[in-house]
């Protein structure tokens, strides 16, 4: 079988992906000028970062619904097709709050403001009538990439035609930027997942979850040590499961962590660092809502991912969990 | 008056020393032995374990790094006039010395020794216990013999063994250079009563804290016992054929390789369930430029404990990727017999570290 005819194939792929940034934005240097970070500026420079996007007067859920209508919108679905809304990120009334008042919104977690529901709004907001509507959770940066295969799954077994995963974080007021050494961004991804698409086909998806690193605090050595050995092991399962082998894979589309752990992967997965779509992390940063689907958009409308080639995600994610999913463009 | 045959040996509390003491002093029952001890404890610790055999040892207080050996004069001279041969084993095995600090023990020292050595008339043989990883960052096969030092070393402790020999070479003594392998146990029981470089980095990945290690895994990597070893220093100090020999003590084509010596400890470790609930990945081995780049990585991120942990493996873990074979033609001629196989005693070895917790369920109990 060649790979036109595989691109023939017709099976559950991506049929649109938009993200949302709030306007405002800071430098490294920035950053840690309001002590923000925890290592250096240069280190973290070093390590590919340049900018991240802050969010001071928009809240998550502007943020979702933004990036939301935009991709119906660029998709031009007809709304009734919609049949699953998987929503992940910022939880309850934490949604509807700007950075500012998060602290107040988080303390409303523990009254009913709890059940009010972003992923249910947004069913509301964007009038998706026959949408079965819930959320996935404590899947921290695989959030998205968890919610895509979920929708895969559902899309297979219960003949969902069209299914809507929507992320939303933003990184807590008080956690400072930077995460293990990397600067993360706030921000909002909307992927629609459609049953019988023939570009951009979901072919395989891989996870790892390793709960021994639950506290990360605690385990951040450990988890340092895990990272690399667990990811090489997803990344290697998920082009094997999708029936490739590792020359055969065209782009690794990364979350947008240090360079330096890219390098380091790739090499380990004897894969070429030039496959890895790496210009982002200069200019957006780590986002918890969705860098690999942030990342694919910009490879697509860029030109560096053409029709048919092969495609691995991948993301690790707090908790912890290795996630991987293979595409064909 | 026929006198008695006398040994100096030092590094006599050490796991070597102490097992040639045991089998110069058991296989000659007319050997009597000086025995250079640096504190009062740990010659105390080994006499007990030597049990009768230490009536025939006198030990002698002194330092090697000070000039004579810091003995006392009469004590000196008392050895001068006795000795027919000196087992040269102490030494600062620590690979993260500086080039200086090692030198002032292992090289200087040895110096110190060859200084007395030469004021003795009745000596016979200088045997030198040195060290196969004298060859630095040779790889191929590594030759009983000088081979020079154009490779360069991993470490201090390397280069300062290498110019200890360079010495005992040049001395004009009987001399003989027996150069062992990194030591694992004690013997085929896998006892460990020493925890050495071999057993930290192994806590380490016991831990889940070795992410991976520069290499290939079917280099080679040799280890052997104390047993071996002092088994052979004790017999080859008084063969005859052995003057001026340099020779291995060293698995050789006996040695596992870095692939199986590193699977064989993650199926021991997983086999305890605990341990195997945390689902620790097995260790990457890869090439040294990736390893390279992931130390480079955590160094610059500053996080403490783990910085500290590749600092420690620094000192060694290049070694991991220079694969060699050492060469035991003249030890296997001279002892008659092959090398051990390190398959012989790494399981046991690996069992004993798992079920002493590396030493510490030992301690706590004591």
């Amino acid at each position: 079988m060649t790979r036109n005819d595989i691109a023939k194939q017709m099976g559950p792929a991506i049929a649109g992906i938009a993200y949302a940034f709030p306007a405002g934005s800071r430098s490294i240097a920035e950053l840690a000028g309001e002590a923000q970070l925890a290592s250096s500026a240069e280190t973290l420079e070093s390590f590919g970062f340049g900018r991240v996007h802050v969010a001071e007067t928009e809240t998550p859920y502007e943020l979702a619904l933004k990036a939301a209508r935009q991709v119906l919108a660029e998709t031009a679905v007809d709304p009734e097709t919609i049949g699953l809304i998987i929503y992940g990120g910022t939880p309850g009334s934490m949604s509807f709050a700007a950075a500012a008042d998060s602290e107040g919104a988080a303390r409303d977690l523990c009254t009913l403001s709890r059940f009010k529901y972003p992923a249910t709004r947004l069913q509301y907001d964007l009038d998706l009538p026959n949408a079965w509507t819930f959320a996935v959770d404590q899947l921290a940066c695989t959030t998205l990439l968890a919610a895509a295969r979920l929708a895969r799954s559902l899309c297979l077994t219960e003949g969902i035609e069209r299914a809507l995963c929507v992320s939303s974080e933003f990184f807590p007021v008080n956690a400072g930027r930077e995460a293990i050494f990397n600067c993360t961004s706030d921000a909002a991804c909307a992927v629609l997942i459609e049953r019988d698409g023939a570009r951009n086909r979901l072919v395989s998806a891989t996870n790892v979850t390793k709960g021994y690193y639950w506290d990360v605090d605690a385990m951040r050595d450990e988890i340092v040590a895990s990272y690399f050995p667990t990811a090489r092991h997803v990344l290697l399962r998920t082009i094997a499961d999708a029936g490739w082998a590792p020359d055969d894979v065209d782009w690794i589309i990364p979350h947008n962590v240090s360079l330096r752990s890219w390098e380091i992967l790739s090499s380990l997965v004897r894969l070429p660092k030039a496959r890895v779509f790496s210009e982002n992390i200069f200019r957006h940063g780590h986002t918890l809502a969705g860098d690999n689907f942030i990342n694919y958009r910009d490879a697509l409308d860029g030109g560096c991912i053409k029709p048919g080639q092969r495609v691995v995600m991948f993301s690790y994610g707090f908790g912890a969990h290795w996630t991987g999913v293979a595409v064909e463009a | 008056m026929i006198l008695p045959r006398m040994v100096l040996v030092t590094g006599a509390t050490g796991l070597v020393g102490e097992g040639v003491l045991h089998r110069m002093l058991a296989d000659d029952l007319s050997l009597e032995v000086f025995a250079l001890v640096r504190d009062d404890a740990s010659w105390h610790r080994v006499a007990r374990k030597l049990g009768s055999l230490s009536d025939r040892i006198v030990p002698v207080r002194g330092d090697l790094t000070l000039a004579g050996l810091g003995l006392e004069p009469l004590v000196r001279r008392r050895i001068e006039l006795q000795a027919t041969a000196i087992v040269h084993a102490a030494a600062d095995t620590s690979f993260s010395r500086t080039l200086d600090r090692a030198r002032a023990v292992n090289t200087v020292g040895t110096q110190h020794v060859i200084e007395l050595a030469n004021a003795c008339p009745r000596l016979e043989r200088l045997a030198f216990v040195s060290t196969a990883f004298v060859a630095g960052r040779a790889i191929g096969l590594v030759a009983e013999r000088d081979n020079g030092a154009t490779a360069g070393w991993v470490n201090a402790y390397e280069q300062s063994k290498y110019e200890a020999e360079d010495l005992v070479r040049s001395s004009g003594l009987p001399w003989t250079i027996m150069r062992s392998s990194t030591i694992a146990c004690r013997d085929a029981s896998g006892e460990v009563t020493q925890i050495n470089a071999v057993h930290r980095a192994l806590r380490i990945y016991h831990r889940g804290l070795a992410a991976m290690m520069p290499g290939d895994r079917d280099n080679p990597l040799d280890v052997v016992t104390a047993s071996f070893v002092s088994g052979a220093i004790a017999r080859l100090t008084v063969d005859p054929r052995a003057a001026g020999r340099t020779v291995h003590l060293c698995a050789g084509r006996n040695a596992l390789t870095l692939g199986e010596l590193v699977d064989t400890a993650y199926d021991v470790w997983a086999a305890e369930p605990a341990w195997r609930k945390r689902r620790v990945e097995r260790a990457m081995i890869t090439d040294p430029e990736t390893y390279r780049l992931f130390e480079a990585a955590v160094h610059q991120t500053g996080d403490p404990r783990l910085r500290a942990i590749l600092t420690s493996l620094s000192y060694f873990i290049p070694q991991l990727a220079l694969p060699k074979v050492f060469e035991t033609a003249a030890a296997e001629e001279l002892l008659g017999t092959s090398p051990p196989c390190s398959r012989e005693f790494w399981l046991p070895m690996l069992m004993h570290l798992q079920a002493t917790n590396w030493g510490h369920s030992a301690e706590k109990a004591a």
